[in-house]
């Protein structure tokens, strides 16, 4: 019998008299129809609740799918109209004692979704009960309502005991109630302030017994409830993640990736390497699996692949070929794909590698492509022995001359010419010949800085660069940043070809632009050329610190706290949940005798914190210092200090992020200002006097020189 | 936990809503539409299929799955397992078609009530529970020609009557009762090919994955225990939750008590090396000169055990500037869809030793024609299809059943076909 036929409005009147109709009715079948078109006109928004007295009659009528359809229009009105949950509140208490258990357990499940205080209180005595039931379906759906209940109510979840019932749930003989029963727990544990879950070995060891023979959704919540077990010993760890391997090859990839999360998360209490590497032997297949799923769970797997080989760079180290990409691949997985596959790229395998980039330069969406560009740039500073392939690759594509490829081109080139010095220059006259087509920022800026970098070797470079000037004061302050460096690097080391071109841009920077930045640089090139040459070019032209793609690799703090929480939102996103979800408990490592020193990198860190940071403020410098001793707290054991440091990694993400790939590579600049600020520090206003900007310089820039606060 | 349900329509339309926590109102809805047509404006080539799987908005985290034009919309303010979310949002529409036949809009219209009624059942507050078609049925009744039949009639249905959902046996996936008068158990071994190959017949990356489909029809509990003769093959696998984990650690069979109907027993992959055999040659070439190119491209047999190749059918997208086609084939027929710039070459059929089929021809850029065009690459899509052959190699050797007396009809079948498997030119 078609539902569609049901959806006719206004016919209240009509479908009271039916269901009231007192003409023989044998089985129910017309009052079932008639609640049928009930249920279905609510469905579809049509108001049927002036129905509720005679639909609440019908609940009295001891066929379940009758009932079935009745609490469908209970859990639907009753929250506008709470008077009608009254009237129902006899029926259920008669239904929770029936005889039949499915009747039992459907007056809990509707209950529970009635959020009306009087319905509530009435539920904690049948709910007890209930969670103590004969009938394993029964307890099994009480558990889930405990953590319904404790959504609308917490005190009274804590308070009437039902804590300690799930707890005692938790080693039921029925392994769905333990499933259901965990699943409650946790998500109490996630959402309380006072209640936090911990499991203990023993606790653990029963819950993996009863992981085998549950459904697939219990062996998450199972799966899931394991992170809040803490490994005191090494062997406990390996002991669990051996026998929660087999999951690994379960048909549902939540259960995979969830097993997942649980060895990644276990292997940090592990003491032997062999350990560790045997595990991770056993995470590549399933996660190579996981690729010939739709695309949905492809994408989920592959955002948190990328976080687990930053960890453990030998999963999927020879994998590599099932991340190329397709060319109908929805364009999100491709985009995921190619970040993999530049992070698993190696000298073995860096030949396949560029030329499948090479490929996907040719494909018509443009981000995919422009990403495919910058990977061959990236690829070249990552590993050295390619960087010549790389380089000829990227001139094909800027001889295409299509003009989002060559811009593309330029920006990487830049990051190779800095890279590796003197080697590539030969290509310059052929970037020459792209210029009138740059019309993006970034682009404008890096053919500006190979310009200023390689001004003596460029014939025309002062011609070139005037070009770019003829419009200084619409461009960005990106492009007019480089274009003030660039025109003082061509003074200093063509001093006659520069004369000209100088005063203008300073006087530019000086005068006519609102941005303090460019203003501030502007004032100490000045002051630096017109007191002190040597010192000009020591600044101007000195060494550039290196760059390299580590600089790629996440800040280790996020990562580890990322791969606490594999299968999540934040592990799409490479976000910290606190950052973009509400009222979310920040998980940690929690510190045992069995877990591993983090190794952190701190000396690297240090020292790029020390260089950078101290650009921006001394403050945040402090932060640096404060994270690196609050982390060796953390790892020395004691809770509270870690839990006073948790709040900060938000500081130091800002801090490392600010030094992305892109940023190094204007850390020319960035150095050149360090310089000239200590110069500036060590005598403040040296300067001042000699300033040759006049009155209105020297106010400009003793305000805001004194604002770096050294 | 996944908090409220929407199932949209083609358009956008709302066409089920659930709400297993708060109200969401159905503003979202809106949202959501805005951003997949604002995602969908981005580019010429951009479709529905490139929309995030998983958008951020204010308030929500939009996670939907796009299926057969429905979209099953689940909008989420707490942190999610989005795995969990995305296998149940598709277990939705793979139990609507179990019990429909077919997923549809008019489908769910016609069978709303039974589509709640399912719905509450395979998801107590957020929590995925039932989700066994072998179980729910017992649950919900299917709207089958008996039970419509029954009703119209006005006679006795067992609803009422029924004792508990299996979903509490020890053996979830089974019912207990089960009586056929011919027992039969059939498998159905499938292997799609995932490929990319050179334009020089190269495989770039190469791997088969396999399913075996069962369809047991027996009586009463049986148990099965099925080996093969070469299991080491497989490279990696995942079984049906029915599937005895430790014997195909420790033997490599297959132990299992099967639900009964259909259902997949086992996926495996198989990494194939690269220099394996594929069944079949695509050989293109494409010059491309400012105003168009001159194409032509050869299939023929390789590895195929004499068997022939069917359902051939080769796909090539072109530039989104090309207005103009024109080509000839030996074999089959082509046709160009000048909307969605797809070059389309239905093949049929080929037989080990015949001739090869060729399609040759020129496509020309219209006047707004670019130098993207001009570079940009090509790659063309294959399907086919080989019966009776396995890529891998996989046997089954054996089947045994234990704790029934009967014996039952066996059936095995082999298919090979192509996955996603494409030839770059």
């Amino acid at each position: 019998m078609s539902d569609a036929k049901f959806f006719q409005r206004g016919k209240i009147q009509e479908l009271r008299l039916e269901l009231n109709s007192d003409k023989k009715d044998r089985n129910y079948t017309r009052k079932k129809q008639t609640l049928k078109k009930i249920v279905a006109n609510m469905t579809m928004g049509n108001d049927m609740s002036s129905l509720h007295p005679d639909v609440i009659a019908c609940m009295s009528i001891p066929v379940l799918e009758v009932k079935k359809m009745v609490y469908l229009f209970l859990i639907n009105y009753a929250k506008a109209k709470p008077e009608m949950a009254y009237e129902a509140i006899q029926t259920f208490r008669r239904d929770v004692e029936d005889p039949n258990p499915l009747i039992r357990a459907l007056a809990i499940r509707t209950m529970g979704y009635i959020h009306v205080d009087k319905v509530t209180s009435c539920l904690i005595q049948p709910l007890r009960h209930c969670m103590r039931d004969q009938d394993p379906y029964v307890r099994k759906t009480a558990a889930v309502c405990v953590a319904k209940l404790f959504m609308q109510d917490r005190h009274l979840v804590e308070n009437a005991g039902f804590i300690d019932l799930l707890r005692e749930m938790l080693v039921d003989s029925n392994p769905s109630v333990v499933a259901n029963a965990v699943a409650a727990l946790t998500e109490i544990s996630e959402r309380s302030d006072h209640i936090q879950l911990q499991l203990n070995m023993s606790i653990a060891s029963k819950l993996v017994t009863a992981l085998n023979e549950c459904s697939e959704w219990g062996q998450t919540y199972i799966l899931e409830s394991l992170m809040f077990v803490v490994p005191q010993e090494p062997g406990d760890a390996e002991m669990l993640a051996e026998r929660i391997a087999p999951r690994l090859q379960h048909a549902n990839s939540a259960v995979v990736l969830t097993a997942v999360k649980v060895i990644v998360y276990l292997m940090n209490y592990m003491s032997r390497d062999e350990d560790i590497q045997s595990m991770c032997k056993k995470l590549s297949p399933p996660l190579v699996t996981l690729l010939s799923s739709g695309p949905e769970v492809q994408y989920v797997g592959l955002r948190n692949i990328l976080l687990v080989i930053q960890k453990h760079p030998e999963i999927l180290k020879n994998d590599i070929k099932i991340f190329f990409c397709k060319y109908n691949d929805p364009i999100y997985v491709k985009m995921a794909k190619l970040e993999i596959m530049f992070r698993l790229a190696s000298e073995h395998n860096v030949e396949q590698v560029l030329s499948e980039l090479k490929e996907y330069a040719t494909e018509v969406d443009v981000d995919f492509v422009r990403k495919a560009v910058r990977s061959i740039g990236r690829l070249a500073v990552k590993i050295e022995s390619t960087a010549q392939r790389c380089v000829e690759a990227l001139l094909e594509l800027i001889q295409t001359k299509v003009n989002y490829v060559v811009q593309e081109s330029i920006v990487v080139i830049k990051d190779i010419f800095r890279k590796y010095p003197n080697q590539y220059e030969s290509i310059i006259g052929v970037l020459c010949e792209n210029l009138d087509n740059l019309d993006e920022p970034e682009a404008k800026a890096a053919m500006i800085w190979i310009i200023g970098q390689y001004a003596d070797r460029i014939e025309n470079s002062d011609e070139l660069l005037d070009d770019f000037l003829y419009t200084f004061l619409e461009e960005t302050v990106e492009v007019q940043l480089a274009l003030l460096t660039a025109t003082v690097k061509l003074f200093i080391k063509r001093p006659t070809a520069g004369q000209d071109l100088v005063p203008k841009v300073l006087k530019w920077a000086t005068e006519e632009v609102d941005n303090p930045d460019l203003r501030d640089r502007g004032y100490i090139y000045w002051r630096l050329l017109s007191t002190d040459v040597a010192a000009a070019k020591a600044v101007v032209l000195s060494e550039k610190p290196h760059i390299s793609t580590e600089t790629d690799n996440m800040d280790p703090v996020l990562l580890e706290e990322l791969l606490l929480h594999i299968a999540s939102l934040s592990a799409i996103y490479h976000k910290a949940p606190t950052t973009f979800i509400p009222h979310c408990k920040p998980r940690f490592l929690i510190p045992s005798p069995a877990l591993r020193r983090q190794n952190y990198n701190v000396g690297r860190t240090l020292q790029h914190q020390d260089s950078y940071s101290s650009l921006h403020n001394t403050a945040q410098f402090q932060q640096g210092h404060n994270m690196q001793s609050g982390r060796s707290d953390e790892v020395d054991g004691g809770l509270d200090e870690f839990v006073s440091s948790s709040k900060q990694p938000q500081h130091q993400r800002l801090s490392y992020h600010e030094q992305s790939f892109e940023q190094v590579a204007e850390a020319s600049i960035g150095n050149q200002e360090y310089y000239e600020q200590k110069m500036n520090a060590e005598n403040p206003y040296r300067t001042d006097t000699a300033a040759v900007g006049g009155s209105q310089a020297n106010k400009g820039g003793g305000v805001d020189l004194m604002s770096f606060d050294l | 936990m996944i908090e409220s349900l929407f199932v949209l329509s083609p358009t956008g339309k709302v066409i089920i809503e659930k709400h297993w926590h708060e109200l969401i109102p159905r503003r979202v809805v809106d949202y959501f539409n805005d951003q997949v047509s604002k995602a969908m404006a981005e580019g010429e080539d951009v479709t529905r299929e490139d929309v995030l799987p998983i958008i951020a908005s204010p308030k929500y985290q939009l996670i939907n799955v796009y299926r057969d034009g429905l979209t099953y919309l689940s909008p989420v303010t707490k942190e999610v397992d989005p795995m969990m979310v995305f296998e149940f949002l598709h277990r939705i529409p793979d139990i609507m078609q179990e019990y429909f036949g077919q997923v549809s809009e008019t489908v769910i219209k016609e069978n709303f009530v039974t589509v709640y009624q399912l719905l509450e059942e395979m998801m107590d507050d957020g929590f995925p529970l039932t989700t066994e078609p072998n179980s729910l049925k017992e649950i919900v009744p299917a709207p089958n020609i008996l039970n419509k039949v029954v009703n119209t009639l006005g006679a006795t249905t067992s609803v009422s009557t029924r004792k508990m959902p299996h979903g509490m046996s020890n053996l979830p996936w089974r019912k207990a009762g089960v009586k056929y008068n011919s027992n039969e158990i059939f498998f159905d071994i499938v292997e799609e090919i995932d490929a990319i190959v050179d334009s020089t017949g190269k495989a770039v990356s190469c791997e088969a994955h396999g399913t075996i489909q069962t369809n047991s029809r027996l009586s009463g509990m049986p148990d099965l225990t099925l080996s093969f003769v070469n299991p080491r093959l497989v490279d990696d696998c995942s079984f049906h939750q029915s599937v005895r984990f430790n014997k195909w650690e420790s033997d490599k069979v297959l132990s299992f008590v099967p639900p009964d109907g259909h259902f997949r027993l086992m996926s495996y992959r198989v990494n194939l090396p690269s220099q394996q055999n594929l069944p079949i040659q695509v050989k293109p070439s494409i010059n491309i000169g400012a105003n168009g190119a001159k194409f032509d491209v050869t299939v023929s047999l390789r590895n195929t055990d004499g068997k022939p190749v069917e359902n051939v059918v080769l796909t090539l997208p072109l530039h989104k500037s090309t207005t103009t086609l024109t080509a000839q084939c030996n074999v089959g027929q082509y046709m160009f869809d000048p909307v969605g710039k797809v070059l389309r070459w239905d093949i049929g059929k080929i037989v080990p030793r015949e001739r090869a089929p060729v399609l040759s021809g020129s496509f020309g850029f219209g006047s707004a024609s670019s130098e993207a065009a001009a570079n940009a690459g090509y790659n063309i899509g294959v399907e086919f299809l080989i019966n009776s052959h396995s890529l891998s190699g996989l046997k089954v050797d054996v089947l045994k059943l234990f704790n029934e007396s009967y014996k039952p009809y066996k059936g095995v079948r082999t298919m090979t076909k192509a996955g996603r498997y494409q030839v770059r030119a």
